[in-house]
């Protein structure tokens, strides 16, 4: 069975194609252009949603081509109706909502953060995984139980990528700034003493992030360490939390900042003290892509045969806990 | 001394307190921590601990005496309370003794404690009598959107391990709340956890 998947929730716009055979999946091919903002800025969502405009056809062209397959050869298109930015997702809506009418290919509206999850389970063999889904748009610690991902944890402001970002941005970076925090962060290890926030298995980043500015301004580096110490700490703390109260012996990491390196070798050290297995979403599928929309439509053409055209709506603010999952 | 679990922060062992059997509560250092910053979190957690487990007593909460404190290794040795948390009783019993976690957990709020880490594992029924432990993350205070801060956390955890009885629960949960701290302070609490929820990450709020 061949899928397309569409995915514009933020700055990535990304077509993807998946040949699924039975329960495994090959990623034929996956093509993404990234918008980037001027450095010290966030996304700006009217931009980005031009730039994926602007990219929308040669990026389907250049997937298709690399796959080798003909539009009239698909047997789904799915897209990402949310989470994400409006302007952004209604690109890639309606990329897919075009192709499916036209050539009649059934349509698959996908949850951006299943994809995340279903994505790293077909990439890591994890089975029954606790997942820590870490991004510029999530944080939050999930368990699969009775037909939903149920939150254990989650942050009560903003996410460990907007607290990276944000962060950076303010010393400069551009967005993302994940890998120059990280970077400027080894060189260091002079460690200041930062607001620590876990209020049972939930965190919160917005005081860390307004003290962590002041101390930038003596010494960025410190403060890149201090900050990716702290946070990362806390992440690792609910965690530990998460894991011993669901009793999982999987752990599962997915999201644009699995890519951090420091983080997932302190989340190594919890699984071994946990007795339990570690797996991370390999770098080039962490970060938003196609095939995560792609393969969740797959899985979910299993049970359901999709939607009207009528029904392809965008949904800015889909929790992932009120999707059912019925494969 | 036998291991009797590896909790998320601590190990618990079950040891011996002149002939008592007791609990010895221990936060180890973790490697992957920053050193200065787990030196202050295991030293502070460890004397809040102390302390709360002990005044909370004072106004009726069960809770396990503390029969020794070693601050050098951020260890606790307390009186051992052999029952079942609640977390693993049948579901029935979960809805039923809901009502009382709800009453003790407003008997906190009321004298000013926040319990800070309201999961059902860290309520203990034993003798027919709900006991409360892990007060690690407590702190004193009378601020609304504190005490809502433990609420929202309780909700979490029931609409996630306890999804079936999710409803039930938290319905006995806050009746038994409510009937502690009145229904003035209970309505400005539930708005504060609606505030709280409305600030998280794609809350029903577009």
């Amino acid at each position: 069975m061949l899928g397309l998947g569409v995915e514009s929730t933020a700055h990535t716009f990304s077509c993807a194609i998946i040949e699924k055979n039975g329960k495994k999946g090959k990623i034929l091919s996956d093509v993404r252009k990234i918008y980037r903002p001027p450095d010290g800025e966030g996304i700006h969502p009217r931009e980005a949603s031009r730039h994926h405009v602007e990219n929308s056809s040669i990026v389907l062209s250049e997937c298709l081509k690399e796959a080798g397959v003909k539009i009239k050869d698909l047997d789904i298109i799915s897209y990402a109706a949310g989470p994400g930015l409006g302007p952004c997702l209604r690109v890639g809506a309606v990329v897919a909502r075009s192709l499916a009418s036209y050539y009649k290919i059934p349509i698959y509206p996908v949850n951006h953060a299943l994809g995340h999850i279903e994505l790293g389970k077909l990439l890591t063999g994890a089975k029954n995984p606790l997942v820590l889904l870490v991004s510029g748009g999530h944080t939050m610690l999930l368990a699969f139980l009775n037909k939903q991902w149920r939150v254990f944890g989650e942050t009560l402001d903003i996410t460990l990528g907007q607290l990276l970002d944000q962060f950076g941005r303010s010393i400069g970076f551009a967005s993302p700034c994940g890998k120059n925090i990280e970077d400027l962060a080894s060189a260091t290890s002079n460690y200041t003493l930062l607001p620590y926030s876990v209020k049972g298995n939930d965190v919160s980043f917005s005081g860390l992030l307004s003290a962590s500015k002041p101390i930038a301004k003596k010494n960025k580096a410190d403060a890149c360490f201090s900050l990716q110490e702290t946070a990362f700490a806390m992440i690792s703390e609910v965690v530990e939390r998460a894991l011993s109260f669901t009793g999982k012996k999987e752990l599962l990491i997915v999201g644009g900042v699995a890519a951090n390196k420091r983080l997932s070798e302190m989340l190594q050290d919890v699984c071994k003290r946990h007795t339990c297995k570690f797996f991370i979403a390999p770098q080039k599928y962490a970060g938003d892509c196609g095939s995560q929309i792609c393969w969740t439509g797959l899985l979910e053409s299993q049970v359901k045969s999709g939607v009207s055209i009528e029904e392809t709506f965008v949904r800015q603010s889909w929790r992932l806990d009120s999707v059912k999952i019925d494969y | 001394m036998k291991l009797l679990k590896k909790g998320a922060e601590a190990d618990i062992y079950l040891t011996k307190w002149s002939n008592l059997p007791s609990i010895l509560k221990i936060r180890k250092t973790k490697s992957y921590r920053n050193l200065v910053l787990d030196a202050k979190i295991r030293k502070q957690r460890t004397i809040k601990e102390s302390q709360m487990i002990s005044e909370v007593k004072s106004f009726g909460i069960p809770t396990p005496l503390v029969y020794f404190v070693n601050l050098a290794n951020s260890s606790i040795i307390m009186q051992e309370i052999p029952g079942i948390p609640v977390h693993d009783l049948p579901d029935l019993k979960i809805i039923k003794l809901s009502k009382e976690i709800g009453r003790l957990v407003g008997i906190m709020h009321k004298n000013g404690i926040m319990h800070g880490d309201l999961t059902t594992s860290n309520f203990i029924l034993y003798k027919n009598k709900v006991y409360v432990i892990d007060f690690g993350l407590s702190q004193k205070t009378i601020k609304s959107e504190d005490h809502a801060v433990d609420l929202r956390l309780i909700k979490e955890i029931l609409n996630s391990a306890h999804a079936k009885i999710m409803e039930p629960a938290l319905k006995n949960f806050l009746s038994g709340y409510k009937s502690v701290v009145g229904t003035m302070t209970y309505s400005k609490i539930m708005h504060s956890v609606s505030d709280i929820e409305s600030r998280g990450r794609y809350a029903t709020v577009v």
